[in-house]
Parts: structure tokens; C-alpha cells; sequence
């Protein structure tokens, strides 16, 4: 009987010695690490390897010498000045300056209509909620890169010529060139006009944390938040009126066949934040919608039952709550804007993956450091970010004793 | 005399709330704001509606020759589909040889086949079946795709595609007609004793013989190359969104495990794979491998477009499974790894048996969620020159005949994105409904 005999043999006794080793967790461990560590720092030695070979035997250099080389080429929008004898180190500060813009504006923008239509689908009114949820819908199982071109190609683009452009207020122009906005210019004085703007940023947050110290010790409540906003924007105002003014408009005007003056952005800069903007709206929408409803129903009750007035509901019982669920993937929409703000590439935009991946690399072949700087941002943004968040999350997570 | 009481019949509630009448009144006129908002509502989809069908069907021209004609007719107060109908082929099929278009549709009739059985009543092995389509379909599939010279190793892989296609509808077709796996009945019927050993022979022998004939048929049979740049439109949109499917969830379960391993070199390891490439934009990672690749192979190695942007698909969307699956993992209570312990189970058995399954359940919408990304994700290859289903569509307007045509092959290709994402996620509420169903018991 085969069977039996095995089952006799106590596994200590009889296991060799090599069999021993290999069921000790200690050494199992050791070396499992010693094997993955061993195998991908081979890997990694295999790649450099032939990776120097390649560029040896292609005339190319991994070093970062070209930075303060002469780029040579144009870029069609800056934020800072530049001229196309620059140097590519400048050329990366615009590349980057023009992926913040656009993420900046567009999560600004992807805010707003997020909130709105995240509320949309809350509505008690089915025609209003049956409309956000389509909206949703659509725009969610749709590519995004489909939509950005889509916007380009079939609405920024075919919009009349600067002749026959729309206009807004006398001020605001779109047409197929772009999009054109009065540029502010500031006159001697209008110094103050910041001071001032500064000091009542400042003195509203020191009323709001004073007032929310007293509230904590006496109970009684005041309207920090209405002052605050009050402050912030009558005394900047009046500052700005008792100077006379100091800050004028440079309004776009038709000349030729063209706009000038102004500030002015191009198409293709339109597309790419109304495409972002509309396609991260509906994700903001569903966290909205979710952080919303996590909020237990008994929290409203028991408001209720307090006989809190209705304002004070929602923003001393729904939003504290629904603001823990709504913020860590908020942030992590946010982030995914600064990422897919890289597809500016397919319509041209000079963002950062355009200018400098793609153009900046083709032209001085240093492949090496420039992917390796454009991956360095992009995960120095997220990891600050995270860093940033992680720390919020720890202030207004559920404290447990 | 006894009075008993007899409760009246209730009346019926009024007419204004019950019904239709009541319904509209609680849900779109409940007082004055809230009609003025179904009132703005319906305006807003109803100009929508009207503004897209009158553009899409009403207006539409539906027989022309060139995007001139159209314009001529309707100008662009219509749509032109013509042009769309025209590069139906090539939105769907890509540049693949028209004489060899069949090929495509017999590959995913094969998967279609291979899936139905999931779906079928009384069929138990579903697991294996699964299993199966990932690991030998893809065999058979590429085949099908790419013909071409196949060595010995290459006809034996393909033979085993075939030799699963059969078991499967063997095993779907036995256990629905006996509830007996293939293997039990073949047992059972041909060798006709209850001997296990004699059993488990015919068994073998049974898989082995079909396996023979499976590898002679595969010999015999071939098809001529295609090679991938012909490859295009949507049917490169589900190759490459197949593969890093397929490939992202079981690396990412390891990837996840490795994360939250007690072997510091393992965890470190994994960590810095998955926050790398989740911190940069998938962009950039194709870029990077389209570049980069051929200068990390081996002097001569030439590496294929279509390969590149696959390893970059496939890495990108690993690490963001890894990250799924471990929230996953994390939600699982620490009584479940101790009671597995107090049972004796090692670290696999622990995990395959007690933890994974539990893990993966819970986090089936979000595991969807990231396939419907990655599909839309699939995009992105067209910037690095792929033609896939957007990229085809892009070009359907640099055609000399229908210059400029973008919005309709857009409105078309959106379409096609849209019912698949829309089929997935909905899928997958309908999955978690039936898997919840234990625990909500």
C-alpha cells in the first residue's frame, strides 16, 4: 500500500536537506527577493546595454548639453515671451507653462458644470435629472481624444472667417482664428488696487477663523463667509475708485484681414479645453451625485429634528460629510486633467508633449533626456499633489478614539 | 344581539394621486420653480432632439458621389452619409485585404462561439471555459489575423486553440444534455466500467486523439500573411482593447500583490512600477516606446508599430488594474486572512481560494469601469500613426472625394464607441446585481 506508507512518513525526518531549505519561510523569502531583484536588474543591465550600443552605432548623445542649444523653431502660443533663436530649456518652461493653462482653466470649468450637473441628476424634477443623466451618459462612453478632435475639426475650425466673426459686448470675439478677449492693462497706481486686494483676502480669513473660534466657545453664530466676500470685493473696488481708475482695456480690433490686441487664444486651445472641460464635468458630476447621496438619511432627519434652518443642513451637515467622500477622487479627476491635457498634440496645441516630446525630440534627436524630463514632470505634479492630499485627508477623516 | 365591527372598504385615493396624473404632478409640476424647469427642460431637449434628427435623418443626403453633391443639395444643414457608407469597409476592417475580410469575421465568430456557452443554462465548467478563451484563444485568433509561415511550435499553439473551440462546445453540449462533464460521460459511456483508472485513460486518450487530428488539420490548412500596417479601423480598436484586457487583469493582480507583499524588495518593486506609470500620461508612454523600444532591443531587432503601442497599452493599463484590485484587496476584512491561517492554508491557497475571489466581486463595476477606459483609451495609438477606428474616421475627410467630411464619420465612429462602452457598463450593473445577491440575502 503505496498510499499509506507516504502518509506514515513524519515530513521532518525524512525531507533532505535541500527540501528543508526550501519550505523554511525565512530563506523562501531571501530568496525570492535575491531571484526578482537579480532578474531585473539584469533586465534593466540588458536594456542600457544595448541601449548604448544603439546609440553609439546612431551618433547619439544621452547628455543634457542641448538644453542651452538654439531650438530653432516657432511656437504658434506662448505665455512667456518667445523667439525662435531661444534655447530648448525655454522652449520646456513654455511647453509646461501652456499644459498648466490649459488644465488650470479647464478644471475651473469642469468644476462648475460638474457641480451643476451633478445636481441636475439629484433634481426631484425627472425631465431635469433625465437630461443630466443623458449628458452624462454620452459624453462619458465616448473617447476623449474623439471629442477634442471632434470639437476641433467640426466646430472651432469651420467658424467664420475674422470678417464675419461673432461677437460679444463689443469685446469678446470668436472666429475661426481663435478666440479674442479684452487684454487689461495696469497704469501707475493700480499697485495699490493688488495691496488692497491682498490685505482683504487676508483680513476675510482672519474673520472667518475668529469667527469660527467663537463659535466653538460661546455657540453663537455670524455671517463670516457673506462679510468675508463683501470685504474681498468692496475694498479692493473702492480702493480702485479712489485711485481714478488706474487700469485700462486694450480691446481686439479688426484690422485687415485679422484681430489684433487683446489677449487671444487659438482654436485649437478653445477645442481642447470645451472638450476636457465637458468630458471631466461628467466624471466631477457622478462624484457630486455619490458624495451626496452617501450622506446618510437619518443626518437629515436628525437636522430636521434640531430644527436647523435649511442652509445650515447643507453646509453644516451635508457638504462637511459629503466633502470626505467627494475630494479623493475629485483630485485624482483634477490630476487626470493635467494628463489628458497631453492629447493637445493631436490638434496642435503647443503643450508640453507636443513641443518638447514630439517636436523638440525630432529636431534634436536626444531622445533620452527629453522623455525623461517630460515623465519627470508629470510625476512630480501627481506625486505633490498626492503629498498635498494625502495630508487633507488625514485632517478630515472620521476621528476615531 | 353581538355587534361585530366590519371595517368599510377604504376608499380609493383621488384620482389627482394615483396614476399618471399624480405621477406628473410629483415629478414635473410640484409647484411653481419646479415647472418652470420641466418647462426649460423640455425646450432645451426638445431643440436638441430636432436640431440632431433633422441633421441626421431628415436632412440627410443618402446618394451622392462626392461631398460637392452633397453640399450642393443640402449644405450643412445635413448630414452627408454617403461618404460614411463608402469607408464603412475601411472603418470597420482597416486596409485588410478585401479577399481576406472573412478571416476577421471567422475570428470573432470563434470568440463569439467560444462564448456563448457562458451564457447557457446547466453549464458548470464555466471557469475552465473562461480560462480557456483566454489562454488558447488568442492562438487561434492570431492565426486568423495574421497567417503566414508557422513552425512547428506555432502549429502546435494554433492546434490547441482548435482542440479548446471543440472542448468546449463538447463539454457546453454534454453537460447540458447529461449533467456529466465531457469527460465523465466519455468515461463512462465508452469505457462503460467504474473503474477511475480505466476512466481517467479513455479520458486522456480521448483528448489526445482529438489534439492529434486538431494538430493535422492545423498542418494542413493555411493562410496567406497579412501584415499588421494593412490592419485598421475598428477591428484594430478590439485587437489592441482585447489584448490589454486580457493582459491587464492578471498583471495586475500581481502587480497588486506584489504592492502589498511583506518582501520589501517585492513591494518596492512593484510600487515604483505602478506609480510611474500611473503619473504620466499614456501619451507619453507611447511615445516613449515608440521611440525608445528600438533602441532597447538587441542591435537589428526590427520591433512592429502595432507591438509597440500593444507593450505600452498593456503596461499602462496593468499598473491601473493594480491599483483596482489592491483597493479591492484592502477591503477585505483581516478576519478572512486568520481564519484562512487557523485553517492551515498557505499564502497561495489563502489568496486563489479565500481572499482573490471575494476581492475581485466587490470590485467588478470598477474593474469594468477600467476596461471601458482602456478601450477609449485605444484612441490614443492613432497619434503615433495607427489607424484605428478614430483615425480611420479622421481620414475619411482628407479623401480627395470627400474633402472635409469630419462631423458624420465622427457622429458614426462616436456611435460605435459609445453603444460598446454603454453595453460594458451596463453589463457590468447587471453583474453586480447577480453576484450581490448572496450577500444580500
Amino acid at each position: 500500500m503505496a498510499v499509506t506508507e507516504q502518509s506514515v512518513r513524519s515530513p521532518s525526518s525524512n525531507r533532505s536537506r535541500f527540501a528543508r531549505l526550501f519550505y523554511d519561510a525565512t530563506i523562501r523569502a531571501i530568496f525570492l527577493q535575491v531571484l526578482t531583484a537579480t532578474l531585473v536588474i539584469g533586465l534593466f543591465a540588458w536594456l542600457i546595454y544595448n541601449t548604448m550600443v544603439n546609440m553609439q552605432e546612431r551618433n547619439l548623445s544621452a547628455g543634457f548639453g542641448f538644453l542651452d542649444v538654439s531650438a530653432g523653431f516657432g511656437i504658434s502660443f506662448t505665455l512667456i515671451p518667445y523667439q525662435e533663436g531661444d534655447t530648448y530649456l525655454r522652449v520646456f518652461f513654455v511647453g509646461i507653462l501652456n499644459t498648466l493653462l490649459v488644465a488650470v482653466v479647464s478644471i475651473f470649468l469642469a468644476t462648475v458644470v460638474g457641480l451643476i450637473v451633478g445636481l441636475a441628476r439629484l433634481s426631484k424634477n425627472w425631465i431635469i435629472s433625465r437630461i443630466a443623466r443623458v449628458y452624462v451618459e454620452l459624453l462619458r462612453n465616448t473617447p476623449l481624444l474623439l471629442q477634442i478632435i471632434a470639437w476641433f475639426f467640426g466646430v472651432f475650425n469651420l467658424l467664420p472667417r475674422p470678417r464675419d466673426s461673432v461677437v460679444l459686448a463689443d469685446s469678446f470675439v470668436l472666429n475661426n482664428r481663435g478666440f479674442y478677449m479684452p487684454a487689461p492693462i495696469p497704469e501707475a497706481g493700480f499697485g495699490l488696487v493688488l495691496a488692497a486686494f491682498v490685505v482683504s483676502v487676508l483680513g476675510a480669513v482672519a474673520i472667518y477663523r475668529w469667527e469660527a473660534a467663537r463659535r466653538d466657545r460661546t455657540g453663537q453664530a455670524f455671517p463670516a463667509i457673506s462679510t468675508g466676500i463683501a470685504i474681498i470685493i468692496l475694498v479692493p473696488l473702492i480702493v480702485h475708485l479712489a485711485a481714478g481708475s488706474p487700469l485700462s482695456w486694450d480691446m481686439p480690433v479688426l484690422q485687415g484681414f485679422n484681430f489684433v490686441g487683446g489677449m487671444s487664444v487659438p482654436p485649437s486651445f478653445c477645442a481642447l479645453v470645451v472638450a476636457l472641460s465637458a468630458y471631466t464635468s461628467c466624471f466631477i458630476a457622478e462624484i457630486v451625485r455619490s458624495g451626496i447621496q452617501s450622506v446618510s438619511k437619518g443626518q437629515l432627519e436628525a437636522a430636521g429634528a434640531l430644527n436647523l434652518p435649511g442652509n445650515w443642513t447643507l453646509r453644516r451637515v451635508v457638504l462637511p460629510q459629503a466633502l470626505r467622500v467627494i475630494i479623493p477622487p475629485l483630485i485624482s479627476q483634477y490630476l487626470n486633467v493635467v494628463k489628458n491635457s497631453s492629447l493637445a498634440i493631436a490638434i496642435g496645441f503647443p503643450d508640453l508633449v507636443s513641443v518638447w516630446m514630439n517636436t523638440s525630440l525630432n529636431q534634436s534627436g536626444r531622445a533620452i533626456p527629453i522623455v525623461a524630463m517630460t515623465m519627470a514632470f508629470y510625476c512630480l505634479v501627481s506625486l505633490s499633489v498626492s503629498l498635498a492630499m494625502n495630508r487633507y485627508n488625514r485632517s478630515v477623516q472620521i476621528k476615531e478614539r | 344581539m353581538t355587534m361585530i365591527f366590519e371595517p368599510k372598504a377604504d376608499r380609493p385615493p383621488p384620482p389627482s394621486e394615483t396614476g399618471l396624473v399624480a405621477w406628473l404632478r410629483q415629478n414635473l409640476f410640484k409647484d411653481i420653480p419646479n415647472t418652470l424647469m420641466t418647462i426649460l427642460g423640455m425646450y432645451l431637449a426638445f431643440t436638441v432632439l430636432s436640431w440632431v434628427l433633422d441633421w441626421a435623418l431628415f436632412n440627410a443626403v443618402w446618394d451622392a458621389d462626392t461631398r460637392r453633391e452633397c453640399l450642393d443639395a443640402v449644405g450643412r444643414s445635413g448630414a452627408c452619409w454617403p461618404g460614411v457608407v463608402e469607408w464603412l469597409p475601411n472603418l470597420i476592417y482597416g486596409l485588410y485585404p478585401k479577399d481576406a475580410v472573412w478571416r476577421i469575421n471567422l475570428g470573432f465568430l470563434a470568440f463569439v462561439l467560444w462564448m456563448v456557452p457562458l451564457w447557457l443554462p446547466r453549464v458548470k465548467s464555466k471557469v475552465a471555459i473562461g480560462l480557456m478563451a483566454v489562454i488558447l484563444y488568442p492562438f487561434l485568433a492570431s492565426y486568423f489575423f495574421l497567417g503566414g509561415e508557422k513552425g512547428f511550435v506555432w502549429t502546435a499553439l494554433i492546434a490547441a486553440g482548435v482542440w479548446g473551440l471543440v472542448w468546449v462546445w463538447a463539454t457546453a453540449l454534454c453537460e447540458r444534455a447529461t449533467d456529466l462533464s465531457v469527460g465523465a460521460w466519455l468515461g463512462r459511456r465508452i469505457a462503460g466500467s467504474s473503474d477511475e483508472q480505466i476512466q481517467k485513460r479513455v479520458r486522456q486518450g480521448a483528448a489526445l486523439l482529438l489534439y492529434v487530428i486538431c494538430f493535422g488539420l492545423v498542418s494542413a490548412w493555411s493562410l496567406e500573411e497579412v501584415r499588421t500596417q494593412f490592419w485598421g479601423g475598428l477591428f484594430l480598436t478590439l485587437v489592441i482593447s482585447g489584448i490589454g484586457i486580457t493582459f491587464s487583469l492578471p498583471a495586475g493582480i500581481l502587480l497588486a500583490l506584489g504592492r502589498r507583499s511583506h518582501l520589501p524588495v517585492i513591494s518596492m518593486l512593484s510600487t515604483i512600477f505602478i506609480e510611474l506609470f500611473r503619473s504620466v500620461p499614456l501619451i507619453t508612454i507611447l511615445f516613449m516606446f515608440n521611440t525608445m523600444l528600438p533602441l532597447f532591443m538587441p542591435e537589428g531587432t526590427d520591433v512592429n508599430q502595432l507591438v509597440r503601442a500593444i507593450v505600452a497599452v498593456c503596461l499602462f493599463a496593468a499598473a491601473y488594474m493594480a491599483e483596482v484590485i489592491r483597493g479591492g484587496l484592502q477591503a477585505i476584512p483581516k478576519g478572512q486572512y486568520e481564519a484562512a491561517a487557523s485553517l492551515g492554508l498557505g499564502y497561495w491557497q489563502t489568496t486563489t481560494q479565500v481572499v482573490m475571489p471575494q476581492a475581485l466581486k466587490i470590485m467588478i463595476p470598477t474593474i469594468v469601469g477600467n476596461f471601458i477606459g482602456l478601450f477609449k483609451d485605444t484612441t490614443l495609438v492613432s497619434i503615433i500613426g495607427l489607424f484605428d477606428l478614430m483615425n480611420m474616421a479622421r481620414a475619411v475627410g482628407e479623401d480627395t472625394d470627400w474633402l472635409g467630411l469630419f462631423i458624420e464619420p465622427f457622429f458614426f465612429v462616436s456611435l460605435i464607441y459609445f453603444v460598446f462602452c454603454y453595453a460594458m457598463s451596463s453589463y457590468s450593473i447587471g453583474l453586480e446585481a447577480k453576484l450581490s445577491k448572496g450577500r444580500d440575502r
